[in-house]
Formats: C-alpha cells, structure tokens, sequence
C-alpha cells in the first residue's frame, strides 16, 4: 500500500513540477533488452539523462502522431521504416544534423535527413535442413511461385517487413508484377503466419519447410536451443528477396532538446554502440566502417539489395491493397 | 426505490465517463475519415464483420458451458483435488491471448509436445484458444454463486420429491442464471476485442482488420473501430439486466458438497482435461521454453536465477497496478450497477450497455481515445497524461465492465425484502448498505474485482502507451520478449505472470469470500 500512495505521490509531483532538470525522452520500439544498456551508457558517458518509454514501433508512431506537439518524446527509434515513415510523411520529424547524417551510407537514411538508419535486417528464406535439400533452395526469390514450391513457403504477409519487401519489389518492378508474384504465392497455397518470430518457430519444428523472415529471428532460436535443424538462406546478389531492411532514428518536431537529441543519435551510431546492436542482436550495423558479428556474412557478400526507403512508407497503402487482392492474408 | 436520486445521477456521470471512447471513435470517423459508408459496405468490413460475431457467439457458447461445469464441480461436488482445481481454473485467464495461442500451437501437431494431437489454426484453433482462455469469466461469478446459495433451497426442492438431477435443473442452476449470463456477455466481448489469438491463429475478424490498417489506412482502422464498438453495444444491449430469480434466506450454511459415487473419477477426468489444454499445456511450454537452454548444458544455473531475479521489479508493477485498479474499477462502477438493479430510470438501464461496449475495443483503441482526450484537455489535466492516475482510468474504462456485471449479478441476487425490513426496523440508507447490503455482496464484488485484477495483470497497449515511463509490469516483459524472439524469457515472465496471479487471486479473491 505504501508503494501505491508513494507512486501516486511521485507521479503527482511530477506532473506538478514539469520538466525540470530536462532529461531527454526516447520512445523505443527496440526493446529494452536491445537497446536499454547503449542508453544508460549514453546518459553515463555524456551526463544526459534519459527516459524511455518502451513499445511497438507502429504503436508509438501512432500515439506521437496524435500527441503532436505536445508529445513528451525527443527521439523515435523505429524497429522499422514504415513507422519512422508514416511519422516523416506526417512532418513530425525534425532534420537531423548534416555530420550525423554522414556517419551513415546515403541509401540507408532518409533522402530529407529526417531519420537515420542504426542497424540492418536482410531478408532471407529459413529452412529446415531434415526437410529440403540445399540443391532445391531458389537463387531468385521470384521463382517460389513455381510449383516446386507449391504448400512449402511460409509467409507473414500481416507483418511490417514482408509489407516493406513487397513495396521494394514494387518500386523496382512495378504494381503489375509485384500482384503477379503475390498471386503466384497464394495460389501456391503458401501458408500464412502472423510474424517472422511464429515461421521460424514453425521452420524448426517442421510444420513449414521454409519460409520467408528477417535473418536475425533464426540466429536467436539458434542462440536458445542450437540444436535446432533451421538454416538461413540468403538470396544471390542483388536479387531482391534479400532486401535489407533498416531499423531508424529520428528527432522529433516537437522536442526542443534538438542538441541533445542529435548527440544522442551520434552516440547509437558510434563504434561501441554499434557493435553492440550486431552482438547483442544479431543485425548489420550500419555506421560506415563498423564491422558485423563474426557469424553474419559480410553484406557485400550477399549483395543485400538497398532501396530508396522514403516511399516506404507513402506507398505502403498501396501495397496493403496488393496483398489483399491477391489472395493472401485471411482464411 | 426510495433513494436512487443520487446513485442514479451517479451512475449517469460514470456511463458519460465510458462514452469517452465511442465520442473519439465517432471524432475519428467523421472528421478523418473519408467516405466511411463505403468501408462499412465493402468486403474489407463485412467479411471480417462476420467472422467476429461467430468467433464471438461460438466463444461465449462454449464457455458458459465450460466455465458452469467447471463451477459446479469445483464448489459443489467431491471431485478429486477440487481445492487445488477452485484456484488453478481461474487462472487461464491471466495468459495474455498472444502467448497463450503461441503455447497451444507450440504444445500440440507435429514437432509439438503432444504430436498426436493436431495443431490449433484458424476458426478452430482461435475458438479453442479463446474459450480456454476466457471461460474463467464465466467460472469465476458462477462459483461464487454456487458458494453463496443457501443448501435449504436445495433441501426444499429434494424434499418435495425432486431427484438430484431435478434439483440442480430446477434449483441450483436458474440461481446462477444471472452469473452464467453475466460471464457469457463478458466472453464475447473479450472474443470481439481480441487481436492476439485471432491473428497468430490467423482468422481474419475486425481487430485483425483495424491493426493491419492503423497505419497505412488510418480511415479505414478508425471507421472499422466505429463499428466494432456499435456491434459491441447493440450486443451488450441485447442482454437485459437479470436480477430477479436468485433468492437469499436467512440460511448462511455453507452449500451442500454433492457426492459424485461412482462418475468421481471421470469427473476428475473432464476437469483435468479442461485444465490441461487452458493450464498444463501453456505452463509445459513455457517451462520446456525456459528451460530448454539450461538443459542442453548451454547457460549456467546463475543465469536462470538471474532471470528470475530480474521479474522482482515487473512483478510488484503488476501487482500495483492491478490491485489499485480492480479497488477503483469495483467503486466506479457499483453504482451503476445499484441504479440499473433498483431504480427503473430509463437512462441509468442504458448505462450498463455502454459500460460493456468498451471491453470489446481492442486496448490499443481505448489507449488512443483517453491520449486524444487527455492531449485536447487543458494543462492542469494534461498534466495527468501518462501518469498512473491516467493509467487506472484507463485499466477503469476498458475492464469497469466486468466488475459491474459482478455487481449487477450480486446485487440481483439480494433480495430487497432484507433491506426493507431492516429500513422498517429504523436503519437510515448507509447503515442499511454497509451493514446489510455489503457484506452479502461480498463475494460477488470480490470476483468482480479478481476479473478485472486478472485482466490488467494481463494488459498490454495501454501500460505501453500510457504509463509513466519506467513502469514495468509482467505483461510487458513477456511482450517484448515475444516481439524479440526470445523465447526462454517469455518461458519465465509467463510462469511469473501465472504463479502471481494464482497468489493474488487466492488472497484477495477466494480466500476472503470462503470465510
């Protein structure tokens, strides 16, 4: 009981008094788990304080649209470009200074300097090594539609990356195309998860024999129980099914700690925080020159298609009614 | 009939309070949203439109049959390890949806704990999971009815030459029918509003819809919320208040403990199966998930205990919040309950549909429309905005439902003969209520306040969203986890979550309305 009137008390007072001392607010779709150690290092190594508030990346992008200029946060860190996007698009991202903007290749940021990329996910077909030989694994991801395929790959066409990777595949190779191959995959009868975490969970135990996912989910299964007969599998060269997905940063309208903020995004892109974010996580950094956990393949080896992010997130409506028309998605 | 002037007004002011969702949703819909007519009509809605209401009516079938059955067993008959059952069968409803279907896939099918038995996908697998889930709603208020009528009702009906079987269908059960049909609406609510279940066993309802339109189509996720809150009233008012039926005496013996004879054993049977698929499988899950690492010589015993050591913060956030928002969903929502029970104003009959409609919104929305408010409000009440007043207001709007059917259905059960006779005898109102009224209701109000206790130990969106930051409670442990991929910490923080409520609801719920 003590503790109930003791949180009431403080959550009054903190109201009451404001913003005093001036911590920089952070809302994070990266986990605590993921991101929570780099920020207390941040606030230890540079004196700023920093709170956080935990959630889903679409979540928090919705809540700070509605907050609007009263919204509490500084910084969004984004686990994918479409949320970081649909805040950019929304003009409530501030631009981010030019020398932070310069740690980090120009296809992994956005073309306004609105949001910086911090780390990579590529996309990558799992599979179950009991299940499916290394000769039938595709180069292309275009030829999954062939009936060779038929029942065998599974799909999280609800999921925030798949959506990302459909976009990419519009922009490159048109609306007409793209419906072509979502077609080609629901009447393969792919069958369908809710997210990348639930194929690879389905992978390992054999129900799918593959599927399609972000390369990361599989080296945490494997982290967990290594004996674990899932596989990742990286599409050839510039083929897009390895499309590399970012995670983001971006520094709202709104905060008029836009200095701090800056430092901050500096901070996450700097050598120890960005090994930290591959070892811990098993993604790319993306700071030029960093170098990657030592079990990923280089992403120049696996070629790791790029694109241009920003209509990630304007066109993703479009992509939405792709997918339906197609078939996928829903019984 | 004498006093409700004040309780009616009261309850007018609450049922304004839970308005305050539907007026953002309408907000939304009018001024954001283009064409929503054309939505509304098209297949993106009406597909989905029907598929929530089957999932809905199916889910509250199965578990008003579940969640009786289950109560009779446990509080009326000799079934083996029926101390034990009467609080493990409450406690599935403290698995956040999301990882409670994730266990049942995980548990069952091929590479699953149990191969032989398929695994749960679709209609199929969203109905199972949602009705192991959620018949507690129905378990909870029926066995604390069971617990609560008077064995000389009972005796009454044998002596008058009924069977057993005769007495139970004559007696026993029209004396919970306010309860099963309290439980039964908060089932289909709950099957409306979820999103976690439906969508990992990949049945495309409405929430499905909203959620995969928030952010591309907000038009579309706001007018799809609009009608998911109209269908979520005009369900809630399709149920009428049952009050009368249930008779109180001046009998307070504890009900008469059925002997099962020779069925004992396969009644034990039937509820160690229900257990098992809404309780053992998930626990089996989390546990082979936590411990999987361990066992296979990969992390040390230190790890372990650091894993468990870390839940200590979480856990009390948990607690916190669940306790101070079952006190205050309970008081909030009493004198709703007490107007539409004993006075007959047409308006205070209405609240009660209100108040439930917002347990069918997905928590995300009802997060979103106190945010709309509180941003719009002026400073001094902006000032509240994610604060944890703010957050048990929230917890209050969109679970107050469940404590006011607990109430609404204790109260019916009250006969007012009691009270009038204490009134005649010289008793004012408050002593009437506090002395009388109260201590009847007890146990009834004790279940409402474990569902909704139950339910924000499980909440997710809006501690997200709207707590103060740093505030950590279980649930969001084990989504973040889940969100991650990390399995073996979503093992742990859900044996967490489950070993706390099981105390909890011994505590504060079971354990004082026994005595």
């Amino acid at each position: 009981m003590r503790y109930v009137i003791g949180l009431l008390i403080a959550s009054l007072a903190m109201a009451a008094c404001g913003g005093a001392g001036d911590p920089l607010t952070v809302y994070s779709g990266r986990s605590e788990e993921l991101i929570g150690p780099l920020l207390e290092d941040f606030t230890e190594d540079t004196g700023i304080p920093v709170e956080v508030r935990y959630g889903g990346s679409a979540d928090l992008a919705l809540l700070i649209d509605q907050e609007g200029e009263r919204s509490p946060a500084d910084v969004f860190i984004s686990q994918s470009p479409g949320a970081i996007g649909f805040l950019a698009e929304r003009e409530h991202l501030a631009p981010i200074a030019a020398e932070t903007l310069e740690l980090v290749e120009p296809s992994f940021r956005n073309a306004d300097g609105r949001w910086i990329g911090l780390s990579g996910r590529v996309r990558v077909l799992v599979y179950n090594t009991d299940l499916v030989d290394a000769a039938e694994l595709p180069a292309s991801v275009f030829e999954l539609t062939d009936p060779a395929y038929e029942g065998r790959v599974a799909l999280a066409p609800a999921n925030g990356s798949f959506q990302d990777f459909v976009t990419a595949m519009r922009q490159v190779q048109g609306d007409d195309a793209t419906l072509g191959w979502l077609e080609g995959m629901a009447a393969n009868n792919s069958p369908e998860y809710a997210n990348n975490s639930s194929i690879v969970q389905a992978v390992a135990r054999g129900e799918a024999p593959m599927g399609l996912v972000n390369h990361y989910y599989n080296f945490r299964a494997l982290a967990e129980d290594p004996g674990l007969p899932s596989q990742n599998h990286y599409f050839a060269g510039e083929d897009l099914g390895g499309l590399v997905i970012v995670t983001a940063a971006g520094i709202l309208h709104a905060s008029t700690s836009q200095d701090d903020a800056n430092t901050l995004l500096e901070y996450l892109l700097g050598e120890s925080a960005q090994q930290f974010l591959s070892e811990e996580t098993f993604e790319y950094p993306l700071a030029m020159g960093a170098t990657p956990w030592e079990g990923l393949p280089p992403l120049n080896d696996i070629g790791g298609a790029t694109l241009d992010f920003d209509s990630l997130g304007g066109g993703l409506e479009r992509t939405k009614e792709l997918i339906d028309a197609s078939g996928l998605e829903g019984p | 009939m004498r006093r409700p002037t004040t309780v009616v007004f009261v309850s007018i002011a609450v049922g304004v309070l839970f308005l305050f969702p539907l007026g953002y949703l309408v907000y939304g819909t009018a001024f954001q949203a283009e064409d929503p007519w054309s939505i509304i009509t098209s297949s993106t809605a009406l597909g989905p439109l029907r598929r929530s209401l089957l999932i809905g009516v199916t889910s509250a079938a199965g578990a008003a049959v579940v969640g009786t059955a289950l109560a009779w067993l446990v509080v009326r008959t000799n079934v083996p390890g029926r101390r034990f059952w009467r609080v493990a069968a409450a406690l599935p409803l403290v698995i956040p949806s999301f990882v409670g279907a994730a266990a049942l896939r995980a548990a069952f099918g091929p590479g699953g704990l149990v191969e032989a038995i398929p695994r749960p996908d679709g209609f199929a697998g969203a109905w199972i999971t949602l009705v192991a889930l959620s018949y507690p709603y129905v378990y909870l208020p029926v066995a604390a009815r069971f617990a609560a009528t008077p064995p000389s009702l009972e005796e009454a009906a044998r002596s008058l030459g009924d069977t057993r079987r005769r007495a139970l269908l004559r007696v026993t059960l029209p004396q919970a029918r306010g309860a099963i049909a309290a439980g039964t609406m908060l089932v289909m609510l709950y099957a409306l509003s979820d999103f976690g279940a439906v969508s990992l066993m990949r049945y495309d309802t409405l929430t499905r819809a909203i959620f995969s339109s928030q952010l591309f189509a907000p038009s579309v996720a706001i007018t799809l919320g609009l009608l998911l809150a109209v269908v979520a009233l005009v369900v809630s008012t399709g149920e009428p208040v049952l009050s009368g039926k249930a008779v109180a005496t001046a009998d307070t013996r504890p009900p008469r403990i059925h002997s099962l004879g020779r069925w004992r054993p396969w009644a034990g049977l039937s509820v160690l199966a229900i257990v098992s698929v809404a309780f053992v499988a998930p626990v089996a899950v989390f546990l082979v998930w936590w411990l999987r690492g361990p066992i296979a010589g990969r992390q040390e015993l230190a790890d372990l205990v650091e894993s468990v050591t870390e839940l200590t913060g979480p856990a009390a956030g948990s607690t916190v919040a669940g306790v101070v928002a079952a006190l205050a969903a309970v008081l909030v929502t009493l004198p709703v309950a007490y107007a539409a029970v004993r006075s007959h104003g047409r308006v205070s009959a209405r609240v009660p549909a209100v108040i439930s409609s917002v347990f069918a919104l997905p928590g995300l929305v009802v997060a979103l429309a106190i945010a709309f408010f509180a941003l719009r409000a002026p400073d001094l009440l902006f000032s509240l905005y994610q604060t944890f007043p703010l957050l048990i207001l929230a917890y209050v709007l969109h679970f107050g439902a469940q404590s006011m059917r607990a109430s609404t259905v204790a109260l019916g059960a009250l006969s007012s003969n009691v009270t009038e006779a204490a009134g005649t005898l010289g008793a004012g109102p408050a002593r009437r209520f506090l002395t009388i009224e109260l201590p009847l209701m007890a146990p009834g109000l004790a279940a409402g306040a474990g569902l909704v206790m139950l339910s924000v130990l499980k909440e997710l969106p809006a501690t997200l969203l709207l707590a103060p930051i740093g505030f950590d409670t279980l649930a969001t442990r084990i989504w973040h986890a889940a969100e991650d991929g990390f399995l073996a910490d979503v093992g742990i923080a859900s044996l967490a979550l489950i070993l706390l409520s099981g105390i909890l609801t011994w505590l504060l719920v079971l354990r004082p309305a026994a005595t």
